[in-house]
């Protein structure tokens, strides 16, 4: 996630993001999991997450997404309200 | 900041400030909205202080630039004679204007090392703050998008930090459409008060999308995370949220919103 900057933020970062990813992941050679490596991420916010890992699960929906590295507090906090959220709907 | 006795700078198309003895941001940023709404009457007018502090404040916080920018440049001429050394005063975040979402997540990475600089000593929350300060810019370039009432588009931020209380002021203001007209597409009988509140609640006029939940984060953070306090005047709706609760009134209403917090740090 790195990749995308330490400060990922806005929904239009978020979803040129997912689009990246999505490239990503077709030119994997083998796909059994998605792994999102939070490290050295250090702010990520609400409008980046919601919108990259709302359109990565429509997306996916029957693979496996692991978080990594989510220890960074608004990242962890995040992820965290983001899960509660979905819970929620 | 008195908001009964704003009133008394405005007189039609004249924000008079000669009387004004203290400016913080949110005083600046809701004279920056007023400016805008006039900024095309032939008879507008703006007055500075008489009081050297806070013209000297003024000028410290780019008040003259931003002015020049909407159209008012005779009117803050004189700023532009007061000689300053800046780095003397670095409590403050001048006011800066992101005309698009790219410019202003361009800037947060000068906020991040702002709140290091006015003392925030913790990495989290520094990161925390970054976070707050993003998810106003965003709500500003999301619910404005296709929708700005005037020409003068983007996000306004103005902040201040209070060493001594260990405490820090920022303003994201912008004069979009507001709480009330972003949210008649799913309630078109709100007023701005029940409207603020909705959209703390975190209730979107994006019918259909999955959003909302920045104002909910910022308010839980501000709150739970820095003993602070979330502010927003929006048309002549004015919510106030801190560890006491919601606070609500009807003001004189202006073009916009004005979103605040204000952080307890270290």
């Amino acid at each position: 996630m790195q990749k995308f900057g330490n400060i990922l933020n806005s929904r239009q970062s978020g979803r040129e993001a997912f689009l990246r990813a999505v490239q990503i992941v077709n030119g994997s050679s083998v796909f059994e999991e998605i792994i999102l490596d939070f490290s050295g991420v250090e702010v990520l916010t609400p409008s980046f997450a919601d919108e990259f890992l709302h359109l990565l699960k429509d997306k996916y929906q029957n693979r496996i997404i692991n978080l990594e590295n989510t220890e960074s507090a608004t990242v962890k906090e995040i992820l965290q309200s983001i899960k509660n959220e979905s819970k929620r709907q | 900041m008195d908001y009964d006795n704003f009133n008394k700078f405005i007189k039609g198309p004249v924000i008079d400030l000669r009387e004004a003895t203290f400016c913080d941001p949110w005083f600046i940023s809701m004279v920056c909205l007023l400016a805008i709404e006039r900024k095309n009457d032939p008879k507008k007018e703006l007055l500075l202080p008489v009081s050297e502090d806070v013209k000297n404040y003024l000028k410290r916080i780019h008040f003259d630039i931003f002015m020049k920018e909407i159209g008012y440049e005779k009117f803050v001429r004189e700023l532009g004679n007061i000689n300053m050394v800046e780095r003397e005063n670095t409590n403050v975040y001048e006011i800066t204007h992101s005309l698009a979402s790219d410019d202003f997540n361009a800037r947060l990475t000068k906020i991040r090392t702002m709140f290091k600089n006015f003392g925030m000593n913790s990495q989290d929350d520094i990161n925390r703050a970054t976070v707050l300060v993003s998810e106003l810019g965003n709500n500003v370039f999301d619910h404005n998008l296709g929708l700005w009432p005037t020409d003068v588009r983007g996000a306004i931020i103005v902040g201040q930090n209070y060493p001594k209380l260990k405490k820090i002021e920022m303003v994201v203001a912008d004069s979009g459409v507001g709480f009330k007209k972003s949210l008649q597409l799913r309630n078109p009988n709100l007023n701005d008060v029940e409207a603020i509140k909705l959209g703390l609640q975190g209730i979107t006029g994006r019918v259909g999308e999955n959003r909302g939940n920045g104002l909910k984060l910022i308010q839980d953070w501000t709150i739970n995370k820095f003993n602070g306090i979330v502010k927003i005047q929006s048309g002549s709706g004015l919510v106030i949220v801190d560890k006491d609760g919601v606070r609500s009134r009807t003001v004189n209403k202006i073009l916009g919103t004005l979103a605040s917090f204000v952080v307890i740090y270290n």
